[in-house]
């Protein structure tokens, strides 16, 4: 598009531009540039003289700044539309049009030229933003077609433009165009030569030594900026490329680039450091500072990955969290050794301290003050350097990273001592932000250290340890939320929290990780004072909210994080803390019975709600559903106490469980013992008897050196600390407590769900877990009464159903601990015999019709249906048989209430779910009549339940009740299913005596009568639900992989039916659901291929084409998936994660129909618009199916290659197919 | 059991009765309960308490069956709600007549013409239409507390 004019007019024309234009001599750079001048009304001519920072000079003389006549008008007018777009965007006014108007700038081809025309020349700075997003979204699509000289020329243009305009007021316009350079320097990384890339970087690193003033400093630093968040896998921008290349990426600048990046930053910050230390008020070198600050921080983030792994918590992977809480975040940092001299040895941190302390100086003064962004991003990179590690230090047994840490330590100290004076001043308005950042460098300090290192660091420069520095803080922090109202989040919690996770992180690795780092004696001693403190703080709190009215009481779940921090606290003195804790539980014991019927116990009930869960936190963990261990330091504090009733923590779990004892008596029980109580004293038990109660087993490996005697007083303390609640002691008689306790919270809080529920779950639940406990808990009287109970009265029947189903499946599940197992399906039978025949009584009257509708009918039904449900999913190979008669005895009667409650949809679901928990228990022990019987059952509850569903309408005048029925009918379908795939495990798993074929029902066949009557009613409305949606494929694709044969057995309706799901499904948003249909569809293929491989049918008739009723020409199925198929690769949008399931599906299609293939490669090279295209369409075909030796027969070598070819494929076509 | 077997009896002879009585922490979402003497369909519970250590409540969000109003209701979990005694019945539909009355089929063999057909213009076109197609319908008839509506159909077509 260039026009060169003559020698001549060139010389005229350099003459006129070099009498207004003195070029500076000082070798800096010149960013290409236009300057017009207007010769003519309406002919421009553009001398463009660009000394690319690239070494090549241009000079060229363009016509029309090089473009013709006809094109600057359209340039222009491409313009003024994009900028009425952005207008109306911003004043809202018909904004769809308006976005459609600018996504159009954006998928259209090759925008470049009109984008820069608008960056350059528009007024608006919206409509320069969206021209730079234009850019970047052709560009990354189109890249592989662009020649190497454009994609230079566009990464050129970004940046010149951005330094040329670097001292513009539109900030996000810049910062836009800097990160499009950066991402389209990203996305042509591997491309571009060395050379081109350090041409590019050495601009940007004379930028940022300030060569052009401080604004290009600043978008240097800037740009560097984008371009390490984009090359920062988190933080990077999908291009869809494979992952792959954005790891090559990240390698890659990490290892050439990243640390000189940083040093040019420092070098930016160090150089402007001098105007800062030396003005009083504000300069604006701090911006540029604070920038550079700021990306440095962002270089210490980053995920090295030449780490050596020494940080503590790397050391198993498996417990490695990353902490989410934005409170209290660390990272360790990890540059490895390369990084040794800029960041230890160049006195990089004495700088930062020094230049803070300077600033901390000036915060009095204007321009500073302890939030303005420079002492932000200092403070935030001093803190980033504590958490500095690995093999950055010399291995010098710590001494260099000591030496770091107290250099920082030393600095931080001043934010943070003394605690007193600073909460003080916070008090009286200063600033939290400097305490805050002072938490998290300790924390971070925390994370790379041991106890012992830790409370040395500051005995080095201060008369006391970091310990007792942290627990003074902690103390101001606790102090100070007393008096709060949390509600406002005030900085002491945040402090708190942060203070917590240093106390967390220093205490979890001294138990678990080696034994040698035990906190040193004055923080046992910090430690119990801290505890105390907070103990004091909780319960002062616990009394004061009480006085509030309408209460939504917190689940205890939502406080444990905090109450395992504390716990972890009273752990580290745990010979102090258990005696403490006895001693305030029993002067709050004594005031409840002191004040009885005289003072209202409420606020002695909320302190003891508190104790109780902060003492199950200290003395058992969280077993989530395994057995907890005996916490390591309950088991080594106490070695003196070597007899079972003077060890603290038998008093203290004895003292609690004696006062739980006592709501059985209904009096004290109405007098102290309210619903909320009762819930932390059931949770208690249920805590502490998972690790307590009946425990045998050794003590765990005590890593630490210490002398025979003491190891064998530890041991002997254990055992004596288990002895109380032994089996052979007293543990039978605790086990007796707790199930009466159980049984009382059952009957004698009626409608208080969240009690039940912990009784059932929690507390039953956890103990028939273990079949030690069940042993004994079976011979109970306790236990008995509490069955008796369930089975015959009817108060239970108050109970929420769903605890009900618990209920019986915890007292099936004790079953277990029944040797004899002829005596365990007898304690079954007995146990479920009575509701059998409550329900075939129920069933079997005669005017059931209109009794069932009544209230309490459906109620007594519901009950019965969850018990038996209960009790189905409780089902164990021993006490199988009694459950199968069970479920055998009530069959006719769940067919009955599936007739006459057709219409209750809720009795509708229970049924099935019964039957599917039933048989999900049974299933795989059935012998083959039973089987049959089973089987026969199902497929009469399938075509009942279809028979009243199918072409059922609910219609209502209400929304949300239309909106109830669909979801009803979607659980059922969902339960529907999932009968279905209990019955296909039949044919993975059996365990049943049969031994010939024959006599085995064809599951099979028993799967696709299924789907026969299930799928019409699956209709795709219906699989608008994801999780109907994700059962449905699931069997689909199981079905269709293992039992292939059966499908040209299905009828035309039904098959119809599955493919028409099938192309449902492919076009899903979901990856699972879509990767479930591609399997199915090579299933499919496959299955056919292969048949027609050996002469058979294969698909048969789905497969070939036929004439439908109007007399049109259709495709066989598969030719019909061949094509979707294809379309939906080329032209849709999926997850990169696919391709290979894609290639797995086609490539067997292909090979059934390669005709049609040869049509649609044809059709599709055809379609392109020009020959360019055309041939690399048609080379990028032959390719697909020929490269890599690819030869057409469907085995696992040729599969494999496909895979490979396809992704080659779709790299190299989907770029400007998905244009056009 | 026989105690319970033989008050089950006696409640199923008193079948009239239009509601029963239920312990409000038993309902749950799905079921039924008499909100301000209309019959409704629970579609939301959600527990609190009175006080710290006060006992629980239930507080139910639900919808009329009848006419779609939405009711709300706070009630202490261990005391009894009432729940109406809701009954569907299937008829064949017969005619649809000028006036807006449906002429259904009962089970026994005569006819049911008392019933009118919703008022909703969208419901009436639902079923309007489909008898109009010739199809055969069922529709199911719902009846609480001396209401009665039709609230479902079922084209049970040609065999």
């Amino acid at each position: 598009m260039y026009l060169f004019l003559s020698v001549s007019s060139v010389s005229w024309f350099l003459g006129l531009l070099l009498q207004n234009w003195s070029f500076s001599q000082n070798g800096g750079l010149y960013w290409p540039y236009f300057k017009g001048f207007v010769l003519d009304s309406n002919i421009f001519f553009f001398v463009t003289i660009e000394l690319l920072p690239f070494g090549s000079i241009v000079i060229a003389i363009e016509m029309n700044g090089g473009y013709v006549n006809g094109e600057l008008g359209q340039l222009r007018a491409t313009m003024q539309t994009i900028e009425i777009a952005c207008s109306s965007i911003q004043i809202n006014v018909n904004p769809t049009a308006a976005e459609a108007t600018i996504l159009s700038l954006c998928q259209s081809a090759r925008p470049y030229q009109a984008c820069q025309f608008i960056i350059e020349n528009s007024q608006m700075a919206n409509a320069r933003f969206q021209a730079a997003t234009a850019i970047r979204v052709a560009a990354i699509r189109e890249w592989s077609f662009l020649s190497p000289d454009e994609k230079k020329s566009l990464i050129s243009f970004c940046l010149s433009y951005v330094m040329k305009h670097a001292s513009s007021p539109e900030g996000y316009v810049l910062s836009k165009i800097s990160s499009v350079a950066a991402q389209l320097m990203k996305r042509g990384w591997l491309e571009l030569t060395a050379a081109e890339k350090d041409g590019i970087f050495s601009e940007i690193n004379m930028a940022i030594a300030g060569n052009h003033g401080l604004d290009v400093q600043f978008i240097g630093i800037n740009f560097l900026e984008s371009l390490v968040s984009e090359f920062s896998p988190s933080t990077s921008t999908a291009m869809s490329l494979p992952r792959e290349f954005h790891e090559q990426c990240r390698k890659s600048l990490e290892h050439d680039y990243l640390k000189n990046f940083y040093c040019w930053a420092l070098g930016a910050a160090q150089s402007v450091t001098t105007e800062i230390t030396n003005s009083d008020g504000a300069v604006s070198e701090a911006r540029v500072c604070s920038t550079a600050l700021r990306f440095m921080l962002q270089v210490l983030n980053w995920d090295f990955s030449n780490s050596g792994k020494v940080a503590k918590n790397s050391i198993d992977v498996y417990s490695f969290v990353a902490k989410e809480d934005s409170n209290s975040t660390y990272t360790l940092v990890q540059p490895g050794p390369s990084w040794r001299d800029i960041l230890i040895t160049s006195g990089h941190t004495g700088w930062l301290l020094g230049l803070y302390s300077v600033l901390r100086e000036k915060f009095s003064s204007k321009g500073y003050w302890i939030d303005c962004p420079l002492a932000v991003s200092a403070r935030k990179l001093i803190v980033q350097l504590c958490s500095l590690t690995g093999t950055i230090f010399p291995s010098d047994a710590g001494a260099s990273q000591g030496k770091h840490l107290l250099q920082l330590i030393s600095g931080i100290i001043l934010w943070i001592h003394p605690p007193d004076v600073i909460a003080k001043a916070i008090e009286c308005g200063r600033s939290e932000s400097e305490l805050l950042d002072g938490c998290r460098g300790l924390l971070s300090i925390a994370a790379i250290t041991n106890p012992v290192t830790f409370d040395n660091l500051l005995k080095q420069i201060r008369p006391f340890g970091t310990l007792s520095l942290l627990s003074g803080l902690m103390c101001e922090v606790v102090k100070d939320l007393m008096t709060k109202d949390l509600e406002d989040e005030p900085w002491s919690w945040v402090a708190r929290d942060i203070l917590l996770d240093t106390w967390t992180t220093l205490l979890t690795d001294a138990s678990g990780f080696s034994e040698k780092l035990l906190l040193p004696p004055e923080g046992i001693n910090a430690a119990a004072n801290l505890f105390a403190l907070i103990v004091e703080s909780e319960l002062k709190a616990a009394s004061v909210s009480e006085e509030k009215e309408e209460y939504f009481q917190p689940s205890v779940a939502a406080m444990d994080e905090r109450l395992s921090s504390y716990a972890l606290i009273a752990r580290a003195a745990v010979d102090v803390t258990i005696p403490f804790l006895t001693q305030l539980f029993s002067e709050r014991f004594a005031r409840l019975h002191q004040g009885s019927g005289i003072n209202d116990p409420t606020a002695t009930m909320e302190e003891l709600y508190s104790l109780l869960l902060i003492t199950g936190h200290v003395l058992a963990d969280e077993g989530e559903g395994e057995t907890p261990l005996i916490p390591t330091a309950i088991e080594t504090h106490f070695p003196k106490y070597v007899e079972t009733d003077k060890h603290p923590v038998v008093v203290l779990s004895w003292s609690i469980i004696k006062f739980a004892e006592q709501s059985l008596d209904p009096n004290i029980r109405a007098a102290f013992f309210s619903p909320r109580l009762m819930e932390a004293i059931i949770w208690f038990l249920a805590r502490w008897s998972s690790t307590y109660l009946m425990t045998s087993g050794e003590m765990q490996s005590y890593k630490n050196s210490i002398d025979d005697v003491t190891l064998l007083q530890m041991q002997q303390s254990r055992v004596a600390l288990l002895s109380f609640s032994a089996e052979h002691t007293q543990g039978k008689t605790l086990l007796g407590i707790i199930v009466k306790i159980s049984l009382t919270t059952l009957i004698s809080y009626p409608g208080e769900t969240d009690l039940q529920a912990l009784t059932c779950y929690q507390l039953l639940g956890g103990v028939v877990r273990r079949k030690n406990i069940c042993q004994h808990l079976v011979t109970l009287e306790a236990w008995r009464e509490l069955a008796h109970c369930f089975t015959n009265d009817r108060v239970l029947f108050s109970l929420n159903a769903t605890h009900q189903r618990s209920l019986a499946q915890t007292l099936v599940l004790s079953a277990s601990g029944i040797k004899n197992s002829v005596e365990a399906n007898q304690y079954i039978r007995d146990l479920t015999n009575h509701m059998t025949a409550y329900i075939n009584d129920i069933s079997s009257k005669k005017d059931i019709k209109n009794v069932s509708q009544q209230p309490d009918v459906i109620l007594a039904v519901t009950c019965l249906l969850e018990r038996l449900r209960g009790a189905s999913s409780a089902s164990e190979p021993r006490t199988q048989k009694a459950l199968y008669e069970m479920g055998f005895s009530v069959m006719q009667s769940v067919l009955k209430f599936l007739e006459v409650y057709k219409n209750e949809p809720a009795v509708v679901y229970l049924l099935l779910k019964l039957v599917v928990d039933w048989v999900d228990g049974q299933i795989i022990y059935l012998e083959p009549h039973e089987t049959a019987v089973v089987i026969d059952f199902c497929m009469h509850l399938l075509q009942l339940y279809s028979s009243h569903n199918i072409g059922k309408i609910s219609v209502s005048l209400s929304s949300s009740l239309l909106n109830e029925a669909n979801a009803e009918k979607y659980r059922d379908l969902r339960a529907l299913l999932q009968l279905l795939q209990k019955l296909c495990t039949k044919d993975m798993v059996d365990v049943s005596s049969a031994a010939s074929e024959d006599q085995q029902t064809s599951i099979s066949q028993v799967i696709f009568v299924g789907v026969h009557i299930v799928s019409p009613l699956i209709t795709t409305e219906m699989l608008k639900y994801p999780k109907l949606c994700y059962d449905h494929f699931a069997l689909l694709s199981h079905m269709l992989e293992v039992y292939p044969e059966m499908i040209p057995k299905l009828n035309h309706e039904a098959f119809g039916h599955i493919s028409g799901t099938l192309v449902y499904g492919l076009h899903q948003q979901d990856e699972e659901i879509v990767g479930m249909c591609l399997r199915s569809l090579r299933a499919l293929a496959i299955y056919h291929y292969k048949e027609r491989g050996v002469g058979r049918d294969g698909l048969g008739p789905h497969a070939t084409s036929y004439k439908d009723n109007d007399g049109n020409f259709q495709d066989g199925i598969l030719s019909k998936f061949l094509r979707s198929l294809l379309q939906l690769i080329l032209f849709e949008d999926y997850s990169t994660d696919l391709v290979g399931a894609a290639a797995d599906a086609l490539f067997p299609l292909i090979l059934c129909d390669h005709d049609l293939y040869q049509r649609l490669c044809n059709e599709l090279v055809e379609r392109q618009p020009n020959p360019i295209f055309k041939t690399r369409m048609a080379s990028a075909l032959h390719s697909l199916t020929t490269s890599d030796d690819l030869s057409p027969s469907a085995d696992r070598a040729n599969m494999r290659k496909f895979r490979k070819n396809l992704n080659r494929f779709l790299i190299d076509v989907r770029g400007f197919l998905r244009v056009i | 059991m026989s105690d319970e077997e033989h008050q089950f009896e006696s409640k199923a002879d008193a079948g009239a009765s239009k509601t029963y009585p239920q312990q409000a922490g038993t309902i749950r979402k799905n079921g039924y309960i008499v909100i301000k003497n209309r019959a409704c369909k629970v579609v939301e519970v959600s527990t609190s308490k009175t006080g710290k250590h006060g006992h629980a409540k239930c507080h139910f969000v639900a919808i009329d069956i009848f006419n779609g109003k939405k009711l709300e209701d706070i009630v202490p979990s261990s005391h009894n709600c009432d729940v109406p005694h809701v009954n569907r019945t299937d008829y064949q539909l017969i005619d649809i007549s000028e006036d807006g009355f449906v002429s259904l089929l009962t089970e026994n063999g005569n006819t049911k013409d008392d019933l009118k057909l919703p008022t909703d213009d969208a419901l009436l076109t639902q079923i309007k239409d489909g008898f109009a197609e010739g199809k055969d319908l069922v529709v199911t008839v719902m009846s609480a507390m001396g209401e009665e509506q039709i609230c479902a159909l079922k084209d049970i077509g040609p065999k």
